[in-house]
C-alpha cells in the first residue's frame, strides 16, 4: 500500500562504505534518476499536451513548429464544450447511471461479500471462483447476445440496461473488497450477538455493517469510477439521448470530418475530473482493494 | 472459544446442517442478487452466443439454422490465423513494456528521496483516465498533420516529411502498444510497489554487507519476494488485453485495412456492423477457448498463493 514509507535499505552499509562501493552507490543514485526521469517525461507529457491543448488558441494549436509553451491562455474552448447542448446532456446520463450503479453495486455486492467471508456452505468455493473469473469473459461477446436481450425486453435505450450491466461487472472487484473487510470483523463479535438473541438480518445490519462502512464508501466509488469510464456497452446499449460521456465524445468529436482537437482534449479534460476526485477521496481504500481483489483471487 | 465459524471443512458441514432455518433463508438471501445479476448478465450471454456459432444466425433476418461445424472451420480457414497474430502483437506487447516500466518505477519509487510520496500519486493519473480519453489523447499526439510528435520530430530534423502514425500497419501497431502502455504502467508500478514493501530490509542489507551488488541483490533478495505477485500481474494484463476494446476501437478502428483487429474489434464488427451473428459467435467461441486456458492458469496460480499464504 503507498501509505507505508518504504525503509530506507543501506543504512548499516553507509557506516563505513569501501571506496569501491561507494562508487557503486553512485552509479546506482545516477541510474535511479535517469530512470525516473525518462519515466516521468513518459508519463506526465502527456498529460501536459492535454492540458496545454485545451487552453491554447484555435491558432496556435495548428502551428508549426508545435507550440508546447503557449504565450496566451484562453479558456473559450471550455466555454464551447459547457454551451454545448448534447454534451450536458451526455454528462447527465453519466452522472445518473454512475451514481445508481455504485449504490446497486454497493448492495449487492455486501451481501455477497459477507456470505462468502461468515458463511461456510456447499459450492462456496464454486461460486467464489465464478464471481472472480465473470470479469475474464471477453465483453465484446456478452455484449452481442445481452444487445439481443435487452432488445426484447424494451430495455435498450433505457439507464436500465446501463446500470445493470456495470452492476454486475463491478462484483468481482466490490465482492473481494468487502469480503476482505468482513473478514477482518472478529466473528466473536457476531457470536456475541447471536448469543445476545439477535437474528442474523439485525447481526448484519446494525452490527457488521456500521463497521464496514469505509469498505462500502471504497466499493462505491469503485463502481462509480467503472460506469463512468465504461465505453463498449454505453456505446452500443443506449441511443443518443441516454448515452454517457465516453461513447459522446466520440459520436460529438470523432464523426466530424475534421477534428477539433482544443475542444476535444477540454472535454477530455472535464470527463477526467471527477474520476480523479473520486480516487483521491479514497485513494488508501482503493489501493488496498485493488491489490487484495487482483492478488489474493 | 466453543463454536469456531470458521476452519476445518468438517465444522463447515456441521454448521450448515445444523443451522437453524432462519440462517439458511437469509445465507438465500444474501448471494441471491448477485447469482441472478451474473446468470442474467454474464453466464446466459455467453453460452447464448456460443451456441450461435452452430447456427445461421442474423440480424437482417429471423430465426436460425442449425448448420454444425460451418462457421467455425469458416472462421478457422479464413481470419483465424491473422486475427490470432495481431491479437498476440497487441497482447504481448501492451503486456511487456508496462511491465518493464511499471517494475522500473516501482524500484525507483520504493527508495526514499524527497517529493517520492507525492510521485506515487502522480503517477497514477494516466491509469485514473478514461479509456476514452486515453485514445484521444494519443490520437492527437500521433496526428498526421497537427500532431505533436510529428512536429517535434520535424523541428530537430529526425524525419522529412509528416508520417501518418495511425495510418500505416507498423507505426499504427506500435501506436496501440504505446498507447495501452502509458494507461497501464502505474496499475503494475502500484501492485509491484505494495510487493517490494513486503521484502525485509534486514535480508537486503545482510546481502550489502556480503558485497551483493545491486543486480545481484535484486535477482537474490528482491526478485524471489515479488515474483508471486509480478506472475499474477502479468497473467491478468495478458489476459485483459487479450479481450481488450477500447483504445482499439477508437484510435485505429482496426485499421489500416484490418491490421490492427483483435478479437475484441472483430467480433464487435461482425455482430454490430456485419450483423452476422453465427460468425461472431464462431470467432467467440474460439476466442473464449484460449481464453479459457490463461485464466484456469490463473486460478491454479492464486489458489496455490493462497495455499501458500496461509501456510
Amino acid at each position: 500500500m503507498t501509505t507505508i514509507t518504504a525503509t530506507p535499505i543501506t543504512v548499516l552499509a553507509e557506516e563505513t562504505p569501501p571506496p569501491a562501493a561507494r562508487r557503486r552507490r553512485r552509479r546506482i543514485r545516477w541510474g535511479t534518476w535517469i530512470t525516473l526521469a525518462v519515466i516521468s517525461l513518459f508519463g506526465f507529457a502527456p498529460v501536459y499536451w492535454l492540458l496545454v491543448t485545451s487552453l491554447t488558441p484555435s491558432d496556435q494549436v495548428f502551428a508549426f513548429p508545435p507550440t508546447l509553451f503557449p504565450k496566451e491562455v484562453t479558456f473559450a474552448h471550455y466555454a464551447t464544450v459547457f454551451g454545448n447542448e448534447a454534451i450536458f446532456v451526455y454528462f447527465r446520463n453519466s452522472v445518473i447511471v454512475s451514481v445508481i450503479t455504485a449504490v446497486l453495486s454497493v448492495i449487492v455486492s455486501m451481501y455477497m461479500g459477507y456470505a462468502f467471508s461468515k458463511y461456510r456452505f456447499a459450492g462456496r468455493k464454486s461460486l467464489m471462483y465464478f464471481v472472480l473469473s465473470s470479469q475474464m469473459f471477453p465483453q465484446a461477446l456478452l455484449l452481442v447476445t445481452l444487445y439481443l436481450v435487452f432488445a426484447q425486453f424494451g430495455l435498450l435505450n433505457t439507464y436500465l440496461a446501463l446500470i445493470l450491466s456495470f452492476t454486475t461487472f463491478t462484483l468481482p472487484l466490490c465482492v473481494w473488497m468487502l469480503k476482505g473487510f468482513f473478514d477482518a470483523l472478529p466473528d466473536d463479535l457476531i457470536e456475541a450477538a447471536r448469543i445476545d438473541g439477535a437474528g442474523p438480518w439485525r447481526i448484519f445490519h446494525s452490527i457488521v455493517l456500521p463497521l464496514a462502512a469505509p469498505g462500502l464508501v471504497a466499493a462505491g466509488l469503485f463502481a462509480f469510477v467503472r460506469g463512468w469510464n465504461d465505453f463498449i456497452f454505453a456505446l452500443t446499449l443506449a441511443g443518443p439521448d441516454r448515452q454517457t460521456l465516453p461513447p459522446g465524445l466520440v459520436n460529438t468529436f470523432i464523426s466530424e470530418a475534421s477534428t477539433s482537437w482544443p475542444a476535444l482534449m477540454a472535454a477530455s479534460l472535464v470527463v477526467s475530473v471527477p474520476v480523479c476526485i473520486a480516487f483521491i477521496l479514497l485513494q488508501r481504500f482503493l489501493v488496498g482493494g485493488i491489490t487484495a481483489g487482483a492478488v489474493k483471487g | 472459544m466453543t463454536t469456531s465459524r470458521v476452519a476445518t471443512p468438517d465444522a463447515a458441514a456441521r454448521r450448515t446442517r445444523g443451522a437453524p432455518l432462519s440462517e439458511r433463508t437469509f445465507l438465500a438471501f444474501l448471494l441471491l442478487p448477485g447469482i441472478v445479476l451474473l446468470c442474467a448478465i454474464v453466464l446466459y450471454p455467453l453460452i447464448r452466443s456460443l451456441i450461435s456459432a452452430f447456427f445461421d444466425e442474423n440480424l437482417l433476418y429471423p430465426g436460425m439454422t442449425f448448420v454444425g461445424l460451418q462457421n467455425i472451420i469458416g472462421v478457422l480457414t479464413t481470419e483465424f490465423g491473422p486475427l490470432l497474430t495481431q491479437t498476440l502483437i497487441f497482447t504481448v506487447g501492451a503486456t511487456v513494456a508496462p511491465f518493464i516500466l511499471g517494475l522500473a518505477l516501482a524500484l525507483v519509487l520504493n527508495q526514499t528521496f524527497p517529493g517520492q510520496r507525492f510521485l506515487r500519486g502522480a503517477f497514477l493519473i494516466p491509469w485514473l483516465i478514461p479509456g476514452v480519453v486515453v485514445s484521444f489523447l494519443w490520437m492527437w499526439i500521433f496526428d498526421a498533420n497537427y500532431g505533436v510528435l510529428n512536429g517535434i520530430l520535424l523541428s530537430v530534423g529526425a524525419i522529412d516529411s509528416p508520417i501518418a502514425w495511425l495510418f500505416q500497419t507498423d507505426t499504427a501497431r506500435v501506436a496501440l502498444i504505446v498507447a495501452k502502455t502509458w494507461n497501464t504502467f502505474p496499475w503494475i508500478m502500484v501492485m509491484l510497489l505494495a510487493a517490494l514493501q513486503t521484502v525485509p530490509a534486514e535480508l537486503h542489507e545482510a546481502a550489502a554487507m556480503d558485497g551483493a551488488g545491486t543486480v545481484r541483490r535484486f535477482f537474490t533478495v528482491t526478485w524471489p519476494h515479488i515474483r508471486g505477485v509480478a506472475g499474477l500481474v502479468v497473467l491478468l494484463e495478458f489476459i485483459w488485453n487479450f479481450q481488450h476494446f477500447d483504445t482499439i476501437f477508437v484510435l485505429t478502428g482496426g485499421g489500416p485495412a484490418g491490421t490492427t483487429n483483435t478479437f475484441a474489434t472483430e467480433v464487435y464488427d461482425t455482430a454490430f456492423k456485419g450483423y452476422d451473428l453465427g460468425h461472431a459467435g464462431a470467432l467467440g467461441i474460439l476466442w473464449m477457448a484460449l481464453l479459457t486456458v490463461l485464466v484456469v492458469v490463473y486460478v491454479w496460480l492464486s489458489e496455490r498463493g493462497e495455499k501458500g499464504a496461509h501456510r
